[in-house]
């Protein structure tokens, strides 16, 4: 259940990204369909992140002497993740409800209290949970995984916005 | 975007970088040497750096390069307005008032005018929410031909029915029933604040509604997170930051305004929320003329609470 939770909030993660990558570059007034297109299209990057780390991690227990141990170990490292990042995802999916309130001064103090300052905090969030994640199972193949992972957590974005730069996605 | 920008003042770079001939409205030359010393006159060493990568033309500001940077800055800023709700608090606020006038037999059709609209993010709002009747005709008026023009493909790709014109929205040919603006007031420092407030003073002006940032201590600090995890574009980061910082007080935007424009009746909507003591991001100048105040007051509801004393 651990890989499937984490790539559940992989892909949540990774469809938010591509929101925030799209936002603030068009400005008409109705631009569901432009924000439904950047949803998918960041979980769609996402997934591929979620593919790399998968075939990764595959390699590593098939060449590895105790695969069991090994996976045991990895599952440490991820329960230890969710509960940093369950939390967060959590208020964060707790906001978006209060926020469907249709009322202006509500809306926009889930903007002020949660949707900002957790957006500002998100890559410390991503590196506790990684940190937090390790320390239960520290070495070379745990640490090397964890830190794959941060850097494709952190760098989606950017990969995102150098896709945009590149004109191959709008 | 450094934190510090939370302890600067004087122009925020917009200011500078562009210039205009109030009488004529074309655009003068800006030396890019000029706003550098300027900035560092002001040790805002942040504006100085992005003022330098700026390209220049013979010593001259690169106007269509200015003009890019603005526009995306306006979209990143649009992006904040939405995200705050911002047209629908306008409509919010704009609903009584337009019912009040029409209650008062104000005559048809009632223009509403948004001063220094930039790419009109609020006309083209309200025009597509299409909730303040058919009898409102909405109007962009802003000195910048650029951002209008970027502001008319909008409201043109969605069909809207609105216009912008480059003009002084005090000597319009059709003149403005209410004005409205967003961002504006901070830019008006003193004397020239209390100019914009006077030519209000006209006949066929029957109320105002002017947004801008709460002053409050919390102001600058929430401006600089919001801008940092929202913007990308330096400009708009910076300028967003001393907005908030260069705000007015509540206080000071009500006596300028009652010994500016007379004429009318003023008051701060939206300072505390829930009259809790939680600092709204933007509060609102109102103004209407008196004989529209008390069916104003009757039409605001429960929204009143949020309504200083009009007087």
């Amino acid at each position: 259940m651990i890989p499937v939770f984490l790539w559940l909030l992989a892909t949540i993660d990774s469809a938010f990204i591509g929101y925030r990558e799209a936002a603030g570059r068009n400005a008409l007034i109705d631009k569901r369909a432009y924000y439904r297109r950047a949803l998918i299209r960041g979980a769609l990057v996402g997934q591929v992140a979620v593919l790399l780390v998968g075939v990764i991690t595959a390699i590593v227990l098939a060449s590895s002497n105790d695969a069991g141990a090994l996976f045991s170990k990895l599952e440490s490292v991820g329960t230890r993740m969710l509960t940093v990042y369950v939390p967060y995802a959590l208020i964060l999916l707790v906001t978006f409800l209060v926020r469907a309130f249709p009322s202006v001064d509500i809306r926009s103090i889930t903007s002020v209290l949660i949707f900002g300052p957790f957006t500002f905090i998100r890559p410390i969030v991503v590196l506790a949970g990684a940190v937090w994640g390790v320390v239960a199972a520290p070495g070379t193949i745990t640490i090397a995984l964890t830190v794959l992972i941060v850097c494709l957590m952190l760098g989606l974005g950017g990969a995102l916005s150098w896709l945009r730069s590149r004109g191959l996605i709008s | 975007m450094s934190l510090s920008t939370i302890t600067r003042h004087g122009p925020e770079i917009s200011d500078a970088i562009v210039s205009f001939d109030p009488v004529t409205l074309q655009r003068k030359p800006v030396k890019k040497a000029d706003v550098l010393v300027q900035f560092r006159e002001l040790r805002n060493h942040e504006a100085v750096r992005i003022v330098e990568q700026m390209p220049e033309q013979d010593g001259v500001l690169d106007p269509a390069a200015v003009d890019k940077v603005l526009i995306t800055s306006h979209c990143e800023m649009q992006r904040m307005s939405e995200e705050f709700q911002h047209g629908k608090r306008v409509a919010e606020l704009l609903k009584p008032i337009l019912q009040a006038l029409r209650e008062g037999g104000v005559k048809n059709p009632i223009r509403i005018v948004d001063i220094g609209c930039g790419t009109g993010f609020v006309i083209r709002w309200l025009a597509a929410s299409g909730s303040l009747g058919d009898d409102v005709q909405l109007m962009g008026v802003d000195f910048n031909v650029a951002l209008l023009n970027e502001a008319q493909r909008l409201a043109t790709i969605e069909n809207l029915r609105c216009k912008f014109e480059v003009a002084n929205a005090f000597k319009l040919d059709e003149p403005a029933t209410i004005f409205i603006s967003t961002g504006i007031l901070h830019h008006f420092r003193d004397e020239a604040l209390s100019y914009l407030l006077q030519q209000h003073c006209r006949p066929e002006t029957c109320a105002f509604v002017h947004f801008d940032f709460h002053s409050s201590p919390m102001a600058p600090l929430g401006s600089w997170l919001f801008h940092a995890v929202r913007m990308r574009e330096p400009l708009a980061k910076h300028d967003g930051v001393l907005s908030a910082v260069r705000a007015h007080k509540s206080r000071y935007l009500l006596e300028v305004t009652r010994s500016a424009a007379p004429e009318f009746v003023s008051a701060i909507y939206g300072t505390r929320l829930w009259r809790m003591p939680i600092p709204r991001v933007f509060h609102s100048l109102v103004g209407i003329r008196p004989k529209y105040r008390d069916a104003f007051l009757s039409n605001m509801g429960t929204r009143i609470a949020s309504l200083g004393k009009i007087e």
